[in-house]
């Protein structure tokens, strides 16, 4: 107590310090004047009686110094020296502590980013929703590696075999039909079971979720469930939205409650609006038989382990449970194991991938990091041997070795904290700027990362972490300074260090893998963007429709497709019409179907895969695509052509050695279809990708519920064809509302989104880091220079022509670059051969890359040399 | 050496307390002065030494300061006892008591009386 007292007291002390500065010397002074009336009044002299009045005061400033170290905090006060030292230190070097806080904040933003990616995925996977990383990915596995998804009927059962899971909850993402004829919306939502949200532990912002009950028996409660941010922008955030009616898919539904403002869904990361008991699933897509039949593999399942339970426990109930489902429903469960997963491996989503890509993304940000942090050291080491004089004075006034330290790593913790805060905003913009959702093919898409207490805590331990690793050297450099030595060495050349080259040459060389790696990155993004797709996407637009919310039925799917693309191709603007179920280019890509065709024989197991879309007649056209054998499909309604098929190139390269398709079978499940032409290849699911072989159907044969509807314009521009499109669709069915209208560019452009994340990135971290590594270089060669001011003049006096000087000391700079430079690219040789192209070199890129980089620190060698060349020869010898 | 220091700190502060505690607020002067008529040579030189001594109790709440006149008019600053510092100056010397007995005792102590 009594020395908590005398702590604050003293830390108050601190702060007052002048004050009592005063206060002592008054009393001092008092002191003094009582002593020397006391021995006037003994009868001395006056001189003599002040002279023993002073001496038996004693030492004032050794008095002084206790005094201070009374009144005050010791360790506080040096470290308030430091700071103020440092502050004032930092100052007088403006340029250079600007380059090095801005690249240690790029450094810290960038980590922090890509640690707030990782931890959203790993961590907090569910926004809104406590503890998410401990639920489990519950999935049917089947024998051929696929992950199909559970059936209701499976998961009822699976909810009492599990006992070492709680709250087993079922989820499918479908997509609705929200609002009134003919304003209809397409929403995205979750059809759930009843405990989805008490196992998600999640709290309504307003009104109530669904109950247990309500999802018990078929049709029984018409409720949904609207996401907060669709309260806010359908209902305005109003309470009253709360037993409104929403009319869904036809259907009235009674809104009971709003979610929490965070939560999405459970699937990252995509972005869900409503929620509707999956016991409603027979009222709102009519016919679908998702909760009687076992086929139906729609529902996802997730669950948390029971206290006290192991994965073990739960991974064997779940193997014997569904060896059990497979003995009793042969037909739907045979070859159908089951998995358990961490959340982050599920494989319905992009966290596996992300995972793995973000991982290697932190690993080259954290070594560009640590390549600030060789070249900030560097800055320091060459700042710190200027130092050397003002260290000695220091030490030769009594500083201690580690008021030194003290002193350097006060300058340095202090640069370091600056650019770890600089880096937060970085993080806190760069994360706020990533989560602004993008629409991705049709699905809204969601990253909630954000910059929490951990990300926090990260970036400021970067920070003390890059502050101590840059300290490090020039501290224990000034603090093993010998104060002799260090007053006297100002005129000798300094021993040369070997740390700081091998630091320069480990920069260098980082800067060459980093640079390589960002212009192969660049090179096959734009050369991704030049190659020719094969197709003609100027002047075609894109735009989605979906039955399936309305009890569709093969004739119908057909009669409407075929209503449809009559009425497009007959508005004026619109040259040529079709629909598609897939379009290439698509973030999801075109799936790939087994096949068999006549004609070949298989000479190894397993089956023929091409990519394989359902087209209508014209398509080829709107695409232009040249069929380079054969002809187009028959028109829809032709019904007595045979079901028809149209390959590629490819297709009959690979397959039927380049023999005459046309007339051919392909088999396809139980389907025949005879090939009617051959179109060229086109670009499927990449730009770069090699040719693939593909197949082509014809939506005569397949009828599909949903479809892409492809405009090419007439000459106007495409996307004046949108609404001519919408009223056409209203037309042919008012219910059904036109969603995902895009320009086939448009659609490009999205889906290189994710490609262009990465590119940019290396865009700008290429030069940055060209950059450091020339201030790196360029501070080394300046500050060796400066110190040999002396030996240079001496070498000019004695008639050495500046150009020697030059020319030497480059010669002794590029030894070490030459060298980080060529291990930078023989690691970053084998890095490409083995990881990015596979075998193929790209030679512009390594031999122009170094070239670049050894011109820019030739560069960087070169200024600071032809400076010290310039050097008048009778200044520099007379200047020590 | 450091713990010299200690001690001779450590009595000095009880010589304080003391002093004030019988003669009431009194500037450093009249202290250092009572001091020096007690104890002799302790603060013959040095007096300086009870500057540091004063802010530490003061720090520590035993005394409180406050400006005044000394007997010539002149400003000087008045130490006085606080109540807590009374309350120590008692816990301090019934300490210092028991140890000065005891060490009284230990050094009368003749070889016959240890074995």
């Amino acid at each position: 107590m009594k020395s908590l007292r005398r702590f604050l007291y003293r830390l108050f002390n601190s702060a007052a310090r002048h004050e009592h500065e005063e206060r002592l010397r008054e009393e001092i002074a008092e002191h003094i004047v009582l002593q020397t009336q006391e021995n006037l009044r003994a009868g001395l002299p006056p001189i003599e009686a002040r002279r023993r009045a002073m001496f038996k005061f004693g030492g004032v400033e050794a008095m002084k110094q206790d005094y201070r170290a009374e009144r005050g905090l010791p360790i506080i006060e040096n470290l308030l020296a430091d700071l103020r030292n440092a502050i004032r230190t930092i100052f007088r070097m403006p340029g250079l502590a600007t380059v090095i806080v801005l690249s240690l904040a790029i450094g810290i933003g960038v980590n922090t980013t890509i640690l707030s990616w990782i931890q959203l995925i790993l961590l907090e996977p569910l926004p809104a929703v406590g503890g998410a990383s401990n639920f489990l990915v519950v999935e049917p596995h089947t024998d051929t590696g696929g992950y199909p998804g559970a059936s209701w009927l499976e998961y009822r059962d699976l909810q009492t075999q599990l006992p070492a899971l709680r709250d087993l909850v079922a989820s499918e993402m479908v997509p609705f039909n929200v609002g009134e004829k003919g304003r209809t919306e397409r929403t995205h939502g979750q059809l759930v079971s009843g405990n989805f949200f008490s196992a998600l532990g999640l709290k309504p912002a307003i009104g109530r979720f669904i109950r247990p009950e309500e999802a018990e028996r078929p049709g029984t409660e018409p409720v949904i469930v609207i996401s907060y941010d669709y309260w806010q922008t359908r209902f305005r955030g109003a309470p009253e939205a709360v037993g409104q009616k929403l009319r869904v898919n036809e259907r009235d539904l009674i809104l009971i409650g709003v979610a929490p403002r965070e939560f999405q869904g459970t699937m990252l990361p995509l972005k869900f609006e409503l929620w509707v008991p999956a016991t409603m699933a027979p009222a709102l897509l009519g016919g679908t038989r998702d909760l009687e039949d076992r086929n139906s593999r729609g529902f996802s399942l997730i669950g948390m382990l029971r206290p006290g339970a192991t994965r073990e426990q739960a991974q064997a109930e779940f193997s014997t449970a569904m060896a059990q489902l497979a003995r009793d429903y042969p037909e739907a469960n045979a070859g159908i194991g089951g998995e358990i997963l961490s959340f982050w491996k599920t494989p319905r989503g992009p966290q596996r991938m992300l995972i793995s890509g973000l991982a290697i993304l932190q690993g080259v940000m954290l070594l560009l990091l640590l390549a600030v942090c060789g070249n900030t050291a560097n800055l320091m080491l060459a700042r710190g041997s200027t130092r050397q004089h003002e260290m000695a004075v220091r030490v030769a006034l009594g500083a201690g070795r580690w008021r030194i330290i003290s002193l350097v790593l006060s300058e340095n913790m202090l640069l370091a904290l600056l650019g770890a805060v600089l880096g937060v905003a970085l993080a806190v913009w760069g994360t706020t700027a990533l989560r602004i959702a993008p629409m991705i093919g049709a699905f809204p898409i969601q990253f909630q990362t954000r910059v929490d207490g951990l990300t926090l805590a990260f970036a400021i331990s970067l920070g003390i972490a890059c502050g101590l690793i840059f300290s490090a050297a020039p501290a224990v450099q000034l603090a093993r300074l010998d104060p002799q030595q260090g007053l006297r060495a100002s005129s000798n050349t300094p021993p040369r260090s070997r740390a700081r080259k091998v630091l320069m040459g480990a920069e260098v060389g980082v800067a060459m893998v980093v640079l390589i790696a960002a212009a192969l990155f660049l090179q096959s993004f734009r050369s991704a963007r030049q190659t020719d797709p094969r197709f003609r996407p100027e002047g075609v637009l894109l735009a989605a429709y979906d039955l399936s919310g309305r009890n569709p039925n093969e004739a119908s799917e057909r009669e409407f497709s075929t209503r449809l693309l009559e009425r497009l191709r007959s508005l004026p603007d619109v040259e040529a019409a079709a629909i598609a179920t897939n379009v290439p280019l698509d973030l999801h890509g075109i799936p790939a179907r087994s096949f068999t065709v006549q004609g070949r024989v298989r000479t190894e197991s397993g089956q023929d895969r091409a990519i394989s879309n359902t087209v209508t007649p014209g398509y080829f056209k709107v695409m232009e695509i040249p069929l380079l054998a054969g002809h187009d499909f028959a028109e829809m309604a032709d019904r007595t052509a045979p079901a028809q098929a149209i390959v590629n190139e490819e297709f009959v390269r690979r397959y039927l050695n380049g023999a005459d398709a046309i007339g051919r079978r392909i088999q396809r499940r139980t389907e025949s279809f005879v090939i009617v032409g051959v179109a060229r290849n086109a670009v499927y699911n990449a730009f770069d990708e090699p040719p693939q072989p593909a197949m082509y159907f014809s939506y005569r044969d397949i009828p599909a519920s949903e479809g892409e509807i492809h405009l090419r314009t007439r000459g106007g521009h495409e996307t004046a064809l949108a609404s001519e499109a919408r009223a056409t669709l209203r037309d042919v069915d008012p219910m059904l509302p036109l969603y995902d209208v895009r320009t086939f560019s448009q659609h490009i452009e999205r889906n290189l989104y994710l490609r262009r994340i990465p590119a940019r990135m290396f865009v700008v971290l290429g030069p940055l880091l060209l950059g450091l590594a020339a201030i790196g270089i360029y501070a080394v060669v300046s500050y060796a220079v400066a110190r040999r001011t002396r030996e240079i003049g001496l070498r000019l006096a004695f008639g050495a022509t500046s150009q020697r000087v030059v020319l030497q000391i480059i010669r002794e700079n590029m030894g070490v670059i030459i060298y980080g430079t060529a291990i930078g690219w023989v690691l970053a040789f084998v890095i490409s051969l083995h990881a990015i192209t596979r075998g193929v070199i790209n030679l512009p890129v390594f031999i122009g890359v170094p070239a670049l980089l050894l011109g820019v620190t030739t560069l960087a060698c070169w200024i600071p040399a032809r400076r010290a060349s310039r050097i008048d020869p009778m200044a520099a010898l007379r200047h020590e | 050496m450091k713990q010299k220091t200690d001690v001779l700190q450590g009595t000095l502060a009880l010589m304080v307390l003391k002093t004030l505690d019988v003669l009431g607020p009194l500037h450093g002067y009249g202290i250092a002065r009572r001091i020096e008529q007690i104890s002799g040579d302790l603060l013959a030189v040095n007096q300086g030494t009870l500057y540091p001594v004063l802010l530490k109790l003061e720090n520590e709440g035993a005394i409180a300061s406050e400006w005044g006149a000394s007997e010539n008019n002149r400003r000087a600053r008045f130490y006085r006892l606080t109540r807590e510092g009374r309350k120590q100056l008692q816990v301090e010397r019934q300490g210092w008591e028991q140890t000065a007995a005891i060490m009284a005792r230990f050094f009368k102590a003749k070889t016959e009386d240890l074995s």
